[in-house]
């Protein structure tokens, strides 16, 4: 094995935590993507039944406050992570 | 489709048989009392069930000498065997006493029964039962008229036992015909072929007559006037045996499991003594003569002799049947194990899938959504919607206003054949698996599909309660009233059709997440619900009687429906439940929502 694919292998070892970090994003932004498509089919949903059955529209706006409350949350969780990732990059940079 | 059909062909069946044939109309009348006994006896003593009662009969039967002491003693005081067994059918019907006490219980009432073929030789003594059972109604009905559940239980027991009687009188008195012109001797036979005609005519007649005193009275009188040997009188008795043990196989049919073992104990028993008193008919009336010789009865008597020949068949048929009552009990057990087709049976769970943790928890799993599926059927009629129109995309909101009628069902009836039988399955597989080798993992997830089962049994347990004010008020005149309740039964409706969508769906994070726009319209709802009847209060459009009952329908739509969100996200996988975990609302950010909606400060 040579001596540079050994180092990295030392590295992901070592970096396993931001490596989770990392994908612990990656699978919230992938569900953020889904809550995203869904609130477009609503939105459309919502625009057909607006003038004909106000009662479903109430039920389908009541849907998409809480899946923008879901998302505002997902993105909150993102940012933070990537926050600690940063930080946590920051402090290796520096100890090197 | 021709089981949707048996009953009214049935009664049209009936109904043309009493009009073209009245003679059958006092047979069909016994026959309809003696059932209607039954299942008010039945009743009564369900009533006792757990008390004082219980445990007398409990140890009164918990030895075979105990159990046969008690049927003979109290055959001897009623007279009537019929009866004993009667009521010890309904006891084992109501589990108060086991099979095999009942089955001692009726062995000793066979021999006790004896007793009544000596009144009846000795003093010419007759205990007409049925004389008692118009005081009887009489007595029974004001008790049940009475508040106190004992008294009703009490009221019932003399109901059962007067219609009983009754049913016995109209029987008798519906067979009449049959025993007009019927004249013994012209059957007289000697020999085996004696033995069994003269048996079989026992049986016809005690069936006929519902009483085998009544058939040792036709006896004595034939054997008086010389209408029948001596031989061919033994025949008749040992016919009354087997005759009198139809009357429990009438009485089987209107019993449950347990009470039909038990007549069908009675018939092998009857079948038994029977056969061998056929069998050893000439060793038996030798051995009467014997012992009528130190018994100082005289060799004509034959009235005493056919007495004595009674009790000694009956007492050598309960000594042979005694040593196998356990076997028998064992064996009616494995053979009639009644299922009736109505009781949902599980199709996931079974033994071999506890073969390994993984394929537990998958069949586990689909059994809890096989209950949901009963569940989501069961509260569709509950609010008196079609399935389909639940399953379908036509609008709820018009279905609701458009309702003409609440389904008549039998909330409770249903919840014990589609929903109790099957969490009970699910319930005892869960603890099956749970004594095997398992990982912690499947451990954890059958403890979250075990609640899920329990919740949606809670969910259909609310709609029993709810079911009763939709009857009385979901159609309610007063159009305020039927609003509320249309909301109730739309805001249901809608929970159910999201709820079974999602179920269909491949189960993905934003599935799980799904559900928390569920639970804020649910809160949302109530919340709704109780300010509009506050106001509706306030000024007088409703009176607070029925608000409050809209108030606690109002509050088992909310348990209904948390419980069924519940369930349904036990029953997503693991895997997407933990996706949506970072984006799930908790009740302080559910709640900001509804506030924000109803236009409160944040």
């Amino acid at each position: 094995m040579k001596a540079k694919k050994l180092l990295a292998l030392l590295s992901q070892f070592l970096d396993a935590d931001s490596k989770t970090q990392q994908e612990e994003i990656k699978s919230i932004r992938t569900v953020l993507k889904e809550l995203k498509n869904k609130e477009r089919d609503l939105r459309a949903k919502l625009a057909d039944k607006i003038d004909t059955d106000p009662e479903d529209a109430e039920a389908l706006q009541l849907k998409l406050d809480v899946i923008y409350a879901q998302r505002r949350k997902g993105v909150m969780k993102v940012h933070a992570l990537k926050r600690h990732l940063q930080t946590s990059e920051n402090t290796e940079t520096k100890s090197d | 489709m021709l089981r949707r059909f048996t009953l009214p062909l049935v009664l049209l069946f009936l109904a043309y048989v009493l009009w073209v044939g009245s003679e059958f109309m006092e047979l069909a009348l016994g026959v309809a009392f003696f059932i209607f006994g039954m299942i008010c006896l039945e009743d009564g003593f369900k009533t006792f069930a757990g008390g004082a009662l219980e445990t007398l009969l409990q140890n009164s039967t918990n030895r075979l000498w105990k159990s046969l002491l008690l049927g003979f003693t109290s055959t001897t005081l009623m007279q009537s065997s019929t009866l004993v067994s009667l009521i010890t059918i309904s006891f084992v019907s109501s589990e108060m006493i086991a099979l095999a006490g009942g089955i001692g219980i009726i062995l000793g009432a066979n021999i006790g029964t004896s007793t009544g073929a000596w009144l009846i030789a000795g003093l010419g003594l007759k205990v007409d039962i049925a004389s008692y059972a118009m005081p009887m109604l009489v007595f029974g009905v004001l008790l049940l008229m009475q508040k106190s559940k004992i008294i009703k239980g009490v009221g019932n027991l003399v109901l059962g036992v007067g219609f009983l009687f009754f049913g016995i009188h109209f029987m008798k008195e519906g067979f009449t015909a049959f025993q007009l012109g019927f004249d013994l001797s012209t059957y007289s036979m000697t020999g085996v072929y004696g033995v069994l005609l003269f048996t079989l005519i026992g049986t016809l007649i005690t069936f006929v007559m519902q009483s085998s005193h009544a058939t040792l009275l036709i006896v004595i009188a034939a054997l008086a006037v010389g209408q029948v040997s001596y031989e061919n009188a033994l025949a008749l008795s040992i016919g009354a045996s087997l005759g009198s043990a139809i009357s429990a196989v009438i009485a089987g049919f209107a019993a449950n499991l347990g009470g039909k073992r038990l007549a069908a104990a009675q018939v092998l028993f009857s079948l038994v003594t029977t056969l061998l008193a056929m069998l050893l008919i000439n060793p038996l009336m030798q051995l009467v003569d014997w012992m009528s010789s130190y018994l100082g009865i005289g060799a004509e008597d034959y009235l005493l002799k056919l007495a004595l020949f009674q009790t000694l068949f009956r007492v050598l048929g309960a000594v042979v049947f005694m040593p196998f009552i356990s076997q028998v009990e064992s064996f009616l057990i494995k053979v009639i194990r009644f299922v009736p087709k109505s009781i949902e049976q599980p199709i996931y769970i079974y033994p071999e899938v506890l073969e390994t943790p993984s394929t537990v928890v998958a069949a586990v799993r689909k059994e809890v959504q096989h209950l949901f599926d009963n569940a989501f059927g069961l509260l569709a009629s509950g609010l008196s919607l079609k399935r389909s129109t639940l399953e379908s995309e036509e609008s709820l909101s018009a279905a609701v206003k458009a309702t003409r009628r609440i389904f008549p069902i039998d909330v409770e009836n249903a919840y014990e054949e589609k929903i109790k039988s099957l969490h009970s399955e699910i319930i005892a597989f869960i603890s099956e698996a749970q004594m095997r080798e398992s990982t912690r993992a499947a451990t954890e997830e059958l403890y979250v599909l075990r609640q899920a089962s329990r919740d949606i049994v809670s969910a259909v347990k609310g709609m029993k309660h709810l079911h009763n004010n939709l009857s009385r008020y979901g159609l309610s005149a007063n159009l305020a009233v039927r609003d509320r309740y249309d909301q109730i039964r739309l805001q249901l409706a809608r929970l159910l059709r999201e709820l079974q969508v999602l179920l269909a769906e491949e189960p993905t994070s934003t599935t799980a997440l799904a559900l928390d726009s569920l639970r804020l319209s649910v809160q949302k709802a109530s919340r709704t619900m109780t300010d509009e009847l506050d106001e509706m209060i306030r000024y007088r459009r409703l009176t607070a009687n029925i608000a409050t009952s809209i108030m606690n329908d109002e509050n088992y739509v909310t348990d209904i429906a948390n419980n069924l969100i519940s369930a349904v996200h036990a029953l997503l996988t693991k895997e997407a439940q933990e996706t949506a975990e970072s984006f799930n609302l908790d009740d302080v950010e559910i709640q900001q929502l509804i506030d924000k909606e109803a236009g409160l400060p944040l």
